[in-house]
């Protein structure tokens, strides 16, 4: 299985791609503050940068990266699923666009 | 440990002050608008000086027309400066830039059109520009050390590869330099945005927490006042073209570049650090605003990173980018000046690849030309509080 994605912390319900993932792929993923391993199967293409599910997330939850809420889901994610502004917004910003 | 950190010697130069700088430019400073066409003359006829035209100068007033003066000053102050000359419409503004930069003891000129026209004050200027540019010809370059520099950083077009790679990367890089002894500078106000409470916790003092709180506070109620928030333009196309989703993502991406120090200041903006050690500047977001401000404060090298590829660059700082984007390297090469992909594919770690900036700085700093040098970027871009009289 190929090492794809990072997690930044291990709250983090979110990866980040560092090569590019085919949808439906088995990938695998390494935390950067331990060197442990999570692996799952994509949903979505998601290109080299973009983030990954790492496990359902409901529509209204907060999307955790680094450690901390970077936003919420604006629609229910399977894991697995591109996370991206399609289904996530920022909790402090663009409030009157949602 | 690499052999690099062994390897803290620069070539630099010496100011009358003592300050260190690592370039020998005779600066060409319009004070105002209508001074342009003058500066660049200048430049155009005498080899080695370099003209900073802008689009301000005239009718500014109170904080916004001092911030202009600090701009302006700084970069006729900055250590990597040798000597200037200033031209403005009128002689008491061009004077008190001028007396500003000559508090630093470098040789500095002010040259007022009124009275003489362009053609007679090109030639003047001309005449005390070769003179300078040979004088400054005849500055050797010594020995000192890397943390004798005032050094910046700030990162644009920004992905997640920013976050994950370069930003941790210049982290293990100024907690070094922070060990050396340096000056280092951060900013971009805006961009703390869902992290402030980070930065605002890495202040070395109760004190200085509330005057950081305050700047981030007033920007954000400044925002607020124009009845606006910074949804699409933070974050921008290009960073959510890389990945990134939210503002609070970029933030906690962007304070990656602090790495584990506490602050030693919160300055204003262009404000000229006093204290070794990692000082904030409240400073807009915008690269080229952000790096002139950080010039105006005495920056002799600038770190910039980059996700999607900034190509920004600066008048009289190097500005040496990095970028751990495969796609970015690989399309705009020109640009960047150390391409540390291997992080994403697990070649080495945050500590070799600090190590390779590290090196690069010193090359830079003892006269190895940047890209942004090389292809010209020079761009000067003074932040503007409020609209003038």
């Amino acid at each position: 299985m190929e090492k794809k994605f990072l997690v930044h912390a291990k709250q983090d319900s979110v990866g980040v791609a560092v090569a590019d993932i085919d949808s439906g792929e088995e990938v695998e993923g390494t935390l950067m503050d331990s060197g442990g391993k999570v692996s799952l199967r994509s949903q979505d293409a998601v290109p080299l940068g973009h983030k990954i599910a790492l496990a359902a997330i409901k529509k209204g939850e907060k999307v955790v990266e680094y450690g901390e809420p970077i936003g919420v889901a604006t629609e229910n994610i399977q894991k697995g699923a591109h996370v991206h502004v399609h289904n996530i917004s920022s909790l402090r910003w663009g409030k009157a666009s949602r | 440990m690499g052999e690099g950190f062994e390897m803290t010697k620069i070539l630099g130069y010496e100011r009358e002050n003592g300050r260190i700088g690592v370039r020998n430019h005779v600066l060409i400073i319009p004070l105002d608008d209508l001074s342009n066409s003058a500066a660049t003359g200048v430049e155009s006829l005498i080899e080695g000086t370099r003209a900073i035209p802008h689009p301000y100068g005239r009718l500014q007033f109170g904080p916004d027309l001092e911030l202009m003066f600090k701009t302006l000053a700084g970069f006729g102050r900055n250590p990597n400066v040798a000597s200037a000359v200033v031209i403005g419409i009128e002689q008491n503004w061009t004077q008190e830039i001028a007396d500003r930069i000559a508090k630093t003891g470098k040789q500095v000129e002010a040259l007022g059109i009124e009275g003489s026209g362009d053609l007679k004050t090109v030639e003047k200027a001309s005449r005390i520009a070769k003179k300078m540019v040979q004088d400054a010809s005849e500055k050797r370059r010594r020995e000192y050390d890397l943390s004798s520099l005032t050094i910046s950083t700030k990162c644009g077009e920004s992905d997640t590869t920013s976050g994950l790679a370069s930003n941790p990367t210049v982290g293990v890089l100024y907690d070094r330099l922070v060990a050396e002894g340096s000056t280092l500078l951060l900013g971009e106000t805006s961009e703390l945005t869902g992290a402030e409470r980070y930065i605002a916790e890495k202040m070395a003092t109760p004190a200085l927490k509330a005057k950081f709180q305050k700047m981030f506070d007033d920007y954000q109620k400044e925002i607020a006042r124009q009845g606006a928030d910074l949804f699409g333009s933070q974050p921008t196309q290009g960073n959510i073209k890389g990945g990134l989703s939210t503002i609070e993502e970029k933030a906690l991406g962007n304070i990656q570049k602090a790495g584990k120090s506490k602050f030693v200041d919160a300055l204003d903006y262009a404000e000229e650090p006093t204290k070794k050690g990692l000082n904030y500047m409240n400073t807009s977001s915008a690269a080229a605003e952000c790096v002139t401000l950080f010039a105006a404060a005495g920056a002799a090298v600038h770190v910039f990173t980059t996700g999607q590829g900034n190509i920004i660059g600066n008048p009289i700082v190097p500005v040496v980018k990095v970028s751990a984007n495969p796609k970015t390297v690989a399309t705009m090469p020109e640009h960047i000046d150390l391409d540390i992909t291997g992080l994403l594919r697990f070649e080495y770690d945050l500590d070799e690849a600090a190590d390779r900036l590290y090196k690069l700085l010193v090359k830079t700093a003892s006269g190895r030309l940047t890209a942004n040098e090389v292809l010209r970027h020079f761009e000067f871009a003074p932040t503007k509080l409020y609209i003038s009289a």
